[in-house]
């Protein structure tokens, strides 16, 4: 195992999954195109040139074919000329045949050959040279050229060393005529005399170079291909580039191509480019090779790969978009449940992720809401319990009896008792009495509003008996609100306030007034504190409302802890509201709902 | 969100563009555009063998090379207002290179310079011209000719030559270069230079000298005709006077004339021009300025010895007789 795996450069270093994903597919796809129109390319270029290397072979089968048809022709009036009477006894040396006689013969055989040259375009000359020193050609006056020796000739030589078999010349420039020189094929023969052994003279058929020369200048090998024609010595026969090679400017495989058996071919690559020779024989020992150039032969090379670039663009094009689509396809439920999570990092435990398919990311997301499902339940237990700690809390702040008060009451009690005002006595201690009860008892938060009303009635009555005339009080309470239930102690911080700080403070003045008031709406009861004391300025009013537990010592039992209770059994929607005006009073309106 | 998407789009088009450019460049290679020639011979007389084969020349050099060729002329060997007109149209049509065999005419060095000031590449074959810059050259080496006339002036006569060389005008740098060259041979055979002579271009006046020569009592073992009228007349008068055996003549180019001379004996050997290499070259090195390689400032292409021994070998036959199709 490798220790150090603490840094591992990713393949793809970028951030979302779909980059990743889509980087992937795309390289992917790219080499996969790539790889695929590289080989088809190569594999049609591959096809083409073995299209064209068959096309090539058929053109010079076919050029063998017409060159042998000439060749063949020559070979034909050959034979005639070789079974000819005429001729035989013309060249003949027992021919016993006068000058006169020779005239007539030598005019015969000038028209068989003029005849035959007649019907043959290809054909230039058509001659006979016996060894007897006679010769007659096609034409009916000939002169031969007095600088030519025609023992010197090729042609002569060959055909009297094949002796009686017919051979082919290289080409060459006929100058046995006079005046005339022609480039020219010629097959020559040596013709035996009757008896078939001796030897009696030369018969020499000459083909106008020319008609090879056209043949192989017509073959169109693409715009740089050529054809050529070689003999089995290596002379060149037809060379497009002859000249070149005779000056060594250029150079030809020659060797190469007569080792080459016929219908065979052979690549060549060198500085001249890459190129195909393919080789045939023809039946009189030359060599006919065609050269075809690589780049040529594709003649549409650059269409072919311009329209494989095309196509394979366009494939690319395509498969980009589907593999950006794909990928966004795949990473979108990663995505969904990511942006969940956000929601419930900023706190929104009610979400629930969507789930999909049930593959690992369906299965993650059931993960997911069954965790965040569970936290929402833990936190609202807890915010429960906190709420019913907070609840008994003040329960337990509300329920005390100031201290004060109760110092005070007992001390009315005992001053009333001294003044032997009994009945008030046997009252102020009753009352005291209920009242300590009601706040002793544990068994229940909410009573009805009836008990609540019993309540403030023996608190109001205690104080009144304490202040006389001083205080004076009204309780108002809707008989039909009475079955509904409300919290316990509700009213009477708010009377205790009312008292000792609206009214208590109003030195001199008589009849300080408390009213409390209880009615109901459609859905809520509301009770109304109020009283024409002193009043507060907006100041004043604004921080009773802030003012927090720690105050609660001096300031009895602070309004906002009586809110907190309210808004903790019934909701935020209720709760206490105050207004108040200098001079004027106070007056706390108490929201509660309607519970039966 | 949106960034990473635009890089990713960045980095494919990236590598698509370099791998197919990759592609396109290096696997498969650029295909090579077809460059244009012009080449304006000094003649385009179909019955003028010698530019004839130039052409030729030049139609294998643009064949091999896949350019496109136009080879132009005056009807008339030395109309030097046609060529001018030609050149001047030419010109217009702007190809990459003008391959010219120019006429020797005092406004032809203007002409050429506008070739190279119109921003084509010029390329002198045959003859060359007094330019600065000097052109680049394709011509045949005149005075290689010349040394190998005199050579053969030097074997035929056993190594005691005495020379009268008839050319044809003193103006004539062909001929000039060729006299050089020839100069350069006998260098070590002091005195063998007997008399130079001119008959112009005319087989006439080549004659009329050759006929005052023999006449004269100034004994010579050789006679070197430059170029092919003074060959030609020379060889007459030598026949009419049956000196052709006794008098070596060397003579200059082809003919069928001089072919037949050569056959006959009277001319004992015939420098021969090679034309169509010398088209070919031109269009080759033509190409070579174009892809603004270097090419060579001169390139001298050699001449044959002809004799009558040898005068139908394979390769001498081809050029002597570079028509193969009768016209």
């Amino acid at each position: 195992m490798p220790k150090e795996r603490s840094i591992r450069i990713p393949l793809f270093p970028l951030k979302s999954i779909q980059s990743n994903i889509s980087m992937a597919f795309s390289l992917l796809i790219l080499a996969a195109i790539v790889v695929t129109s590289l080989v088809s390319y190569q594999v049609s270029v591959a096809a083409v040139e073995r299209n064209s290397q068959g096309y090539i072979e058929e053109i010079i089968k076919q050029v063998n074919t017409n060159i042998q048809s000439y060749v063949d022709n020559m070979e034909n009036i050959s034979l005639l000329a070789l079974t000819n009477k005429d001729v035989k006894y013309y060249i003949s040396d027992n021919a016993f045949i006068s000058a006169e006689d020779r005239r007539t013969y030598e005019k015969r055989i000038s028209d068989l050959f003029q005849a035959i040259l007649y019907t043959r375009q290809d054909i230039s000359s058509i001659m006979v040279f016996g060894y007897n020193g006679r010769f007659v050609s096609d034409r009916r006056i000939t002169n031969l050229n007095p600088n030519a020796r025609l023992q010197e000739q090729a042609w002569y030589q060959l055909a009297k060393s094949a002796s009686g078999k017919s051979v082919i010349s290289a080409p060459h420039v006929q100058n046995i005529i006079q005046n005339e020189y022609k480039w020219v094929v010629s097959l020559s023969r040596e013709l035996k005399s009757t008896d078939g052994i001796t030897a009696e003279g030369i018969f020499l058929v000459d083909l106008n170079l020319s008609i090879i020369n056209d043949i192989c200048n017509n073959i169109n090998l693409g715009k740089k291909g050529y054809l050529f024609i070689v003999d089995q010595n290596g002379n060149i026969v037809y060379h497009p580039q002859q000249q070149l090679i005779d000056s060594k400017l250029g150079t030809e495989r020659i060797s190469e191509v007569i080792q080459a058996p016929s219908g065979s071919s052979f690549n060549v690559n060198d500085g001249d480019g890459k190129r195909i020779y393919s080789v045939q024989d023809t039946n009189f020992g030359w060599k006919i090779a065609g050269v075809a150039y690589s780049d040529d032969l594709i003649a549409s090379q650059d269409e072919l790969r311009n329209s494989i670039l095309l196509y394979s663009l366009c494939g690319l094009a395509i498969s980009l978009l589907i593999s950006v689509w794909l990928s966004h396809r795949l990473s979108k439920p990663i995505k969904d449940l990511q942006s969940d999570m956000k929601q419930v990092e900023k706190g929104n435990f009610d979400i629930q992720t969507e789930i999909g398919q049930m593959n690992e990311i369906g299965q993650l997301g059931r993960s997911f809401n069954l965790m965040v499902s569970r936290t929402k339940f833990l936190m609202e237990e807890m915010i429960h319990n906190q709420e019913n700690k907070r609840k008994s809390e003040l329960l337990l702040l509300q329920s005390q009896i100031n201290p004060h008060f109760l110092y005070n009451t007992l001390d009315s009690i005992v001053w009333m008792a001294e003044q032997k005002q009994h009945e008030e006595v046997v009252l102020m201690t009753s009352a005291l009495a209920k009242l300590f009860r009601a706040s002793i008892t544990k068994d229940q938060e909410l009573v009805p509003i009836r008990v609540e009303i019993e309540h403030i009635t023996n608190y109001l009555l205690i104080q009144k008996m304490r202040y006389h005339d001083e205080l004076d009080y009204v309780i108002d309470i809707d008989e039909a609100i009475l079955p509904y239930k409300t919290l316990k102690i509700l009213l009477q911080p708010f009377i205790e306030n009312a008292i000792y700080h609206g009214i208590r403070n109003m030195y001199g003045i008589e009849n300080g007034l408390v009213t409390i008031r209880g009615r109901q709406t459609d859905d809520h009861i509301v009770f109304e504190v109020e009283d024409n004391g002193h009043g507060m300025t907006p100041e004043q009013l604004g921080r009773i409302l802030q003012r927090n537990e720690e105050d609660n010592r001096n300031q009895g039992i602070g309004i906002n802890n009586v809110n907190e209770r309210i808004k903790l059994y019934f909701g935020h929607e209720y709760g206490i509201q105050i207004r108040s005006e200098i001079e004027e009073g106070t007056c706390v309106t108490i929201t509660i709902p309607k519970l039966e | 969100m949106r960034k990473p998407k635009y890089a990713i789009g960045f980095i494919i088009l990236v590598l698509v563009v370099g791998v197919y450019s990759i592609v396109y460049f290096k696997l498969i290679g650029s295909p090579h555009k077809g460059n244009n020639v012009t080449v304006v011979l000094k003649s385009m007389n179909v019955r003028l063998d010698f530019w004839q084969a130039v052409s030729n020349g030049a139609e294998a050099a643009a064949k091999e090379m896949g350019l496109e060729l136009v080879v132009q002329g005056p009807l008339q060997e030395g109309d030097a207002d046609d060529q001018i007109l030609i050149l001047e149209d030419a010109i217009d049509r702007k190809p990459d290179a003008i391959v010219v065999a120019p006429i020797m005419d005092d406004r032809m060095p203007a002409m050429l310079d506008k070739i190279r000031s119109s921003g084509i590449e010029l390329i002198v074959i045959d003859t060359p011209v007094d330019m600065n810059p000097a052109p680049v050259v394709v011509s045949n080496d005149h005075e290689e000719a010349g040394r190998l006339a005199g050579q053969t002036a030097i074997d035929e006569a056993k190594g005691r030559p005495t020379v009268a060389i008839i050319g044809d005008s003193a103006d004539s740098r062909i001929s000039a270069e060729r006299l050089t060259g020839l100069k350069q041979a006998m260098l070590p055979y002091k005195d063998s230079l007997i008399g130079m002579y001119y008959a112009d271009n005319s087989e006439e006046q080549a004659y009329e000298v050759a006929k005052r020569l023999l006449a004269e009592d100034n004994p010579f073992n050789t006679l070197i005709a430059l170029n092919e009228s003074a060959t030609l007349g020379a060889a007459k008068a030598l026949k009419e006077r049956n000196k052709s055996g006794v008098i070596n003549l060397i003579g200059f180019d082809s003919s069928v004339d001089e072919i037949q001379l050569l056959e006959a004996g009277v001319v004992k050997a015939a420098i021969v021009q090679k034309p169509f290499n010398m088209g070919y070259l031109g269009v080759k090195t033509a190409l070579k300025l174009i892809h603004g390689g270097d090419a060579e400032s001169i390139t001298y292409i050699e001449s044959n010895l002809i004799t009558k021994e040898n005068m139908y070998s394979p390769e001498n036959q081809k050029l002597l007789f570079p028509f193969i199709n009768n016209r």
